[in-house]
């Protein structure tokens, strides 16, 4: 029995019935999209082919093609790796980890955060591949027999535990994701009329039959799989820190990437999720469902999660002095001070400074500070990965080795290309797959019958 | 294992029958119905004809590319005739010398199936001790240059030899008859048979009298300034001998010793012996020069001056020595610099006999100052061997002025020009040109159409020298033979057998040189031919010494010394200039060969350009840029000089004197885009030629046309103006950094008096950690604060390593293009260095000290941010050190830890492996190596277009000089130095073949075989009684990053310089 709290607000606004959830979740779907969907497509369509035709130049050219240089071997493509994995946690945590907590908020949000994960993995995963100089035997990487004596890799290589870490992150996120629609997929072919439709659909939601059985082993294998992917939000990112602070280099060499970088993930993640959601809410008319609540409680773990990487920013810039270490410290200096003096600052002031401000009610309430401060925080968040990569390596111990780093076209073409990729592909998921969790939902609606009693 | 039987498949097999013979020529033994098939009828009216045809279609596309995908018929041809000594897969050694008119020196030279494919010195039996510079290792490649002349032309067509000598014959007959001249204008000739064959050539014209035919001799860089000097002293004109090793003090005025100036590969090896801090004693270097040498930079005092102070720096130093030790003041109107001339005079006067004063300049009254400081002291006999001379340099600067205007004047019928690119060179090149178009027969030998060489009618061209017989004498008393290691390529004829054919000698060259020394070596040594086999087989054969006479210096030859220098003093300028030679590009000689363009010159770490060089202070003074990097280019500036402007890049160098400016010569060749090889010509962006008004650019800018045309040519202009005009020019740098930032655990010096006295603590530190044990905070050896389980490697097996002497290493960067050619490294081009991807897998790190350290921060209170900026500025008299680093094979590598593929191993032998066809090219082993000695190919080096102007394995020919024991390594994979693993497991199988444990010291990696000073030594640290284990328990012995707990295997010892205090204040 449901009794209504007036303490909180409902999760669902607008008193809607489950008709209502239906529809509003399936209409987009089978009726003609909107113009400015097509429109967005095409260009996220060009910006797509753009990136995928300067990444076959670079196959085919090599690795040159880049600015990276004899100091310098990662710049801009391990930096787009760690941001668009990071990206990626805050669609496992609010599937996974939420679920575990019982946050019943997390309804609205989940399947698109999840569906951004996925797209988000999956440019990560892009570049590690790029990024090789012979990707052709990126087969190497595999622990397979072989016939070189069955040589086996090298497990004490933080390269190849992100391979795991990947791979593993990908396919569960993506089990969950998909038995997650599955009932989705059902209603909606139940729902439809056009035969293709409804047979598409049908194939997606493998004949899902609605009976108690199958939303008893539904519940279970949900909670399994939150199970096992709930320990991947901590473990995937330290794992990626990992690639660093296993390392030699000052600025690399530390042990404050673990917790650093996962809070960083979640962080740059929960302001990815607000930037698709606000346009995504208001474009396909979910504000019901996706509420300033649910905008606030985001707002609240950036918040959380921005003032740990505050700390571990503070904490490292004293660790660099305490450490009595010269490398360390010049290190860090400059960072500050040097050359790349100006990508520090946009990483201090969009990553310390923003967050911070959500402690005022007024903007994290607000839809347009939200809006701009997470675009803000995922650009903070990026320079901050290219200024612990780029500026750690381009001067370290060896004065003589000291080099600069310059992007070309092809570094920059290849990063907007895989943001023209993910949209095209949130684009697609946008159209044609329920964008909320509809089952979820319907559970965690609150109605009763007062509005049938007659006054 | 298989048997030898052999099956027959029948007896048509066994007998051969030609029907047997045929079936095998065939793919199917049956017939196959083919022709009938086709021409069926049937196949046209066939319903269903056009399934058919794409299955027939199908089948004989894929037929056709299955059988294009058959392998390739590569041709082994073996000999039928084997020689015995000749075996595919192993390497054939011939002594041979190396003379290019500028650097002689005893080479061994490795062949591989009949190619030469590298160079070394003959350090056991070669003149000189073998020692080499980057030039003359480099100078195998040049033998592979495809634009080298094929055959003999006139007017640019082909000719026949025979046709070519029949003509040129009746040219000289011609022209004897007409009393017209006959000349013969080439490089220092100091081979005894040659200079024999021109002799028996000329006089066979001139008969008893007259002179219409005669040989002049043209260097390149003259040095005819000492020859006059000695003649006017001592009444011999030559050059002597320069015993660097038994001085004590070193003063040298100008003079780049170590790099360019005489015999300078000589001088490098003798002052490799007495620069040993652990030696008897060791040699106190004083440098007073303009710019900074590479020579200056490893001085122990080095004072800048002007260069019109040189001379008056050798008044103030030969006064002062006078008046102690007896002899007239000259008289100047200036008195010099007074820095540093009490100690030099002090420490000189200490060491009488022992010193040796030089000076770089070819002024001859600054040659006879230093000549008189010289014999005051007593030097002559000691230090200077004035009676068995140096031969080279015998250029005679008046009678080459002379022969132009001779030429000019259309006096000159034949012109034979050997060895020396006069329309390049020469200051006064266009008046050579002018005077050629009279000269009605010239003749070039040269080996390309080079500037000269599209000149004259006939190009005759040389045998490279690899493909020569000659021989050499250097030096009085000491002979050296130059045999061929491979036929000649293409079809060129030695110059000598020209000019015997010429004289009507039908002899080959060969067996005029057997037949001439047969004549000269007497007979009390033994049987001519065990002498001349055994001097082929080293390369050398010593005759006597003339003995040590009483040399008494002219004083009236002073005379004219204190007008003159008096004069120079006085004329100079706001701005001076002078003329130098780059370590790898030498005269201009070398600029084809894409390594030396490649090769960062010691000082400036720049390639593929010349510049002017100006001090610090004067950089800034002119608003010029100084930081110098990928998109930080130089500023452009206008330099006039003696009516002559030249815009080049303004480079900032630590150390040169203010209102001076340096430029190299050696550049600008091919300046109407002859054919002199590739290299010599700037890419660009894409890595073609840059086109300028239809020819291609130039590698920077030729200033043969600023040397001084006097008496002598002299390179240094006394009155010149420079400024900054508006542009930039993008520079190469292999360094962007240029001091060491206080990093003591990366590079540690000393003076010899802290380390004959003091503790090694004083000097060598040992890197401990503090760590906590049973509570106490206990500072630890930090080769004891260790995760990683050792691997038994001390005492079991071989375990390979190397010792870095920093206080011999001059930087003169022979070991880096040796492992060039040893190792297949590619030439990646001028915009790949800029984009900090050189490919060097070893390479010279040059630093200078700054004004500021943490200690100096300290004191005046400064932050770190300003202590930091301020350390990054080099002195502006800084001390200079050269580190070569290469791959430190740490024990524990913090790149094998973290190649997800194991592409980086360690080997039981204490070698870091780099398995080429493992690697995928992750280069996380190249951004966690802390010394940054890793290189990845970023492109195909090998095919793609932006390398086919610079890399040798991108040319037909040029390719052949790689080396076949070395991968050439493919797009997307990472390399670095393995310590030449492929000499290595060549050294042990040796061994193993002779049944005994490997020697110390048979086994070189090609650096420290290239090394001319032994900085460089490598061997085994298992063996107890080896060098480098020696080296490596030295106190003066340190690790590179030792905290970092990486454990190299390469041990580098501090550098000790021999000055009294620090900074050589």
């Amino acid at each position: 029995m449901h009794s209504l709290a007036e303490i909180r607000e409902p999760l669902i606004l607008g008193e809607k019935s489950y008709g209502d959830i239906t529809n509003d979740v399936v209409d987009p779907i089978e009726n003609k999209a909107p113009k400015g969907w097509y429109i967005l497509m095409a260009i996220s369509g060009i910006i797509a082919l753009y990136g995928i035709g300067l990444i076959l130049y670079l196959i085919g050219t090599g690795i040159g093609v880049w600015g990276l240089n004899k100091t310098v071997g990662w710049a801009w493509d391990i930096t787009n790796f760690v941001w668009w994995v990071g990206i990626g946690h805050a669609g496992t945590l609010i599937s996974a980890v939420l679920l575990l907590f019982r946050q019943r908020w997390r309804m609205a949000i989940n399947r698109s955060a999840e569906a951004m994960t996925i797209f988000a993995v999956m440019m990560a995963a892009l570049f590690p591949g790029i990024h090789m100089g012979r990707i052709w035997l990126a087969y190497f990487v595999f622990p397979i027999p072989n016939e070189f004596g069955s040589l086996w890799v090298n497990f004490n290589s933080p390269l190849l535990w992100d391979v795991f870490a990947i791979s593993t992150y990908f396919s569960v996120s993506l089990i969950f994701w998909y038995i997650g629609l599955i009932p989705d997929f059902a209603t909606i072919r139940d729902k439809v009329k056009s035969p293709v439709m409804k047979k598409a659909y049908d194939v997606l939601s493998f004949g899902w039959s609605g009976r108690a059985k199958n939303w008893n082993r539904f519940e279970e294998v949900s909670l399994v799989l939150a199970g096992l992917a709930t320990p991947l939000v901590f473990s995937v990112h330290s794992i990626v820190s990992f690639d660093f602070a296993t390392s030699v280099i000052p600025g690399w060499h530390t042990t404050i990437f673990p917790p650093y970088f996962v809070s960083g993930a979640v962080f740059s993640g929960f302001a990815m999720v607000q930037t698709l959601l606000l346009v995504m809410r208001k474009t396909m008319r979910l504000e019901s469902y996706i509420t300033i609540k649910h905008i606030e409680y985001m707002n609240i773990v950036i918040i959380v999660t921005g003032s740990i990487v505050g700390v571990a920013y503070i904490t490292e810039l004293f660790i660099s002095w305490y450490s009595g270490v010269e490398y360390e410290s010049y290190a860090f200096l400059n960072r500050a001070t040097g050359k790349y003096w100006w990508a520090y600052t946009i990483m201090m002031s969009a990553n310390v400074l923003t967050p911070q401000l959500f402690w005022f009610k007024k903007i994290r309430t607000s839809l347009i500070a939200t809006f701009l401060l997470a675009i803000v925080v995922n650009i903070g968040m990026w320079f901050e990965r290219f200024v612990i990569i780029v500026t750690s390596l381009h001067r370290d111990y060896l004065p003589s080795s000291w080099s600069m780093f310059y992007p070309t076209w092809v570094d920059l073409g290849i990063f907007i290309g895989t943001i023209g990729i993910f949209l095209f592909l949130f684009l697609l998921f946008a159209r044609y797959f329920p964008v909320l969790a509809l089952n979820e939902l319907k559970s965690i609606l609150k109605s009763n019958g007062e509005k049938y009693v007659k006054k | 294992m298989g048997t030898t039987k052999k099956y027959w498949a029948g007896v048509e097999e066994f007998q051969q029958t030609p029907g047997f013979l045929e079936s095998q020529e065939k793919e199917f033994n049956e017939k196959i119905p083919v022709e009938e098939f086709l021409n069926d009828e049937r196949l046209d009216s066939s319903t269903t004809g056009r399934r058919d045809f794409l299955k027939f279609l199908g089948f004989s596309v894929a037929a056709a590319s299955l059988a294009a995908c058959e392998t390739p018929v590569i041709k082994a041809i073996p000999y039928l005739n084997k020689p015995e000594e000749a075996i595919p897969g192993m390497p054939l050694w011939y002594a041979s010398s190396f003379y290019d008119g500028h650097d002689f020196a005893s080479v061994l030279v490795k062949t591989r199936e009949g190619r030469p494919i590298h160079i070394k010195g003959n350090k056991k039996y070669g003149l000189l001790k073998g020692g080499i510079n980057a030039r003359i290792n480099s100078s195998v490649l040049s033998l592979y240059d495809s634009e080298r002349l094929t055959h003999p032309l006139k007017g640019g067509e082909e000719i026949s030899w025979d046709q070519a000598d029949q003509e040129i014959i009746e040219a000289i007959a011609a022209a004897k008859s007409s009393g017209k001249k006959i000349r013969i204008l080439s490089n220092s000739i100091i081979s005894p048979t040659t200079n024999m064959a021109i002799q028996g050539f000329l006089t066979g014209i001139n008969g008893e009298e007259g002179a219409l035919a005669s040989h002049v001799t043209y260097d390149t860089v003259s040095y005819s300034g000492i020859r006059s000097a000695n003649n006017k002293s001592f009444g011999k004109s030559v050059i002597p001998v320069y015993r660097f090793n038994k001085a004590k003090t070193i003063v040298s005025i100008s003079a780049d010793f170590l790099g360019n100036w005489l015999m300078s590969n000589d001088y490098a090896v003798q002052y490799g012996e007495v620069r040993n801090p652990d030696g008897d004693w060791m040699t106190r270097h004083y440098q007073f020069e303009t710019l900074m040498s590479m020579t200056g930079s490893n001085a122990d005092y080095r004072v800048a001056i002007k260069p019109s102070e040189e001379g008056l720096v050798a008044i103030a130093i030969h006064n002062k020595i006078a008046s102690q030790l007896g002899g007239v003041k000259i008289n100047v109107d200036t008195i010099a610099v007074d820095e540093h001339i009490d100690q030099v005079v002090a420490d000189l006067i200490a060491n009488r006999g022992s010193s040796l004063v030089v000076s770089g300049s070819n002024e001859e009254s600054i040659q006879l100052v230093v000549n008189k400081i010289n014999s005051l002291l007593g030097n002559y006999g000691s230090t200077i061997d004035l009676d068995n001379p140096i031969n080279l340099f015998t250029g005679n600067d008046e009678e080459v002025s002379s022969l132009v205007k001779e030429m000019n004047q259309g006096e000159v019928a034949v012109l034979m020009i050997y060895g020396t690119n006069p329309s390049y060179s020469l200051p006064n090149a266009s008046e050579f040109n002018s005077g050629l178009e009279k000269v009605s027969t010239s003749i070039s030998f040269g080996l390309y159409a080079d500037e000269t060489g599209v000149r004259t009618l006939y190009n005759l061209p040389d045998n490279h020298y690899l493909e020569s017989w000659n021989d050499f004498t250097p030096i009085s008393g000491d002979y050296a033979l130059a045999q061929p290691a491979i036929s000649p390529l293409y079809n060129t004829r030695q110059a000598q057998e020209s000019i015997l054919k010429w004289s009507g000698k039908d002899q080959s060259y060969y067996d005029y040189i057997k037949e001439t020394w047969d004549f000269y070596i007497p007979e009390e040594e033994g049987l001519f031919t065990d002498i001349w086999n055994k001097a082929l087989l080293r390369g050398v054969y010593h005759s006597e010494k003339m003995p040590a006479a009483e040399w008494v210096f002219n004083d009236g030859s002073l005379q004219g010394v204190s007008a003159s220098i008096n004069s120079i003093s006085s004329s100079a300028g706001a701005w001076e200039v002078v003329l130098y030679q780059k370590t790898g590009i030498g005269d201009g000689r070398s600029a084809n060969n894409p390594w030396l363009q490649e090769l960062p010159d010691p000082i400036t770490k720049i390639t593929w350009d010349n510049y002017f060089t100006v001090s610090l202070a004067d950089a800034v003074a002119m608003g010029a840029n100084i930081y110098l990097g990928e998109k930080d280019p130089a500023s452009l500036a206008t330099l006039v000089v003696n009516g002559q402007e030249m815009t080049l890049p303004l480079i900032p160098v630590p150390g040169q004197k203010s209102g001076s400016v340096g430029v190299a010569l050696g550049y600008g060749r091919g300046g109407n885009g002859e054919r002199i090889g590739k290299a010599a010509y700037q890419t660009g962006e894409d890595g073609q030629h840059i086109i300028v008004n239809d020819l291609p650019l130039p590698v920077g800018k030729n200033v043969y046309p600023l040397v001084n045309l006097g008496n002598s040519y002299t390179y240094r202009q006394y009155n010149a103006e420079i400024a900054i005009v508006e542009g930039t020019y993008p520079i190469a740098l292999t360094q962007t950094q240029h001091t060491i930032m206080d990093r003591d655990s990366v590079l540690r010096e000393t003076t010899l008096n802290t380390y004959k006295t003091e503790d090694k603590e004083a000097y060598n530190p040992a890197h401990t950690l503090p760590i906590h044990v049973d509570g106490k905070l206990v500072q630890t050896p930090v080769k004891d604060v260790d995760l990683w389980a050792e691997h038994p490697v001390e005492g079991v097996g071989h375990r390979w390593g190397m010792s870095i002497d920093l206080s011999t290493c001059i930087g003169c960067s022979a070991c880096v293009t040796a492992c060039h050619s040893e190792n297949n490294v590619p030439v990646v081009g001028k915009d790949e260095i800029r984009r900090a991807r050189d490919m060097h897998w070893l390479r010279i790190d040059r630093y200078f000290t700054s004004d500021m350290n943490k200690e100096i921060g300290d004191e005046l209170g400064l932050g770190q941010v300003e202590m930091y900026r301020q350390m990054e500025v080099p002195s502006n008299n800084p001390t200079t050190v050269h580190m070569p680093m290469m791959c430190q094979h740490c024990n524990h590598a913090s790149c094998e830890t973290v190649c997800p593929v194991a592409a980086t191993t360690h080997s039981m032998e204490g070698l870091n492996q780099m398995t080429y066809n493992r690697c995928i090219g992750t280069r996380y082993c190249a951004n966690n190596c802390a010394y940054k000695v890793r290189r990845f190919n970023w492109f195909n080096y090998n095919a793609y277009s932006k390398f086919s102007e610079v890399n040798p394995a991108q040319d037909s020919m040029a390719r052949m000089v790689l080396n076949p024991d070395v991968v050439v390594r493919s797009r997307g994979v990472m390399e670095k130095c393995s310590m030449c693993v492929q000499r290595i497991q060549a050294g042990k199988l040796d061994a193993k073949k002779e049944g005994e444990p490997v020697k110390d010291g048979a086994i070189q990696t090609a650096c420290a075989d290239a090394c001319p000073t032994h900085a460089i030594q490598f061997g085994d640290l298992n063996d107890i009684n080896s060098n480098v284990r020696k080296k490596a328990k030295s106190n003066l012995a340190y690790l590179a990053l030792e905290e970092v707990g990486t454990q190299p295997n390469v041990y580098y010892q501090t550098k000790v310089r021999n000055n009294d205090n620090e900074n050589n204040a």
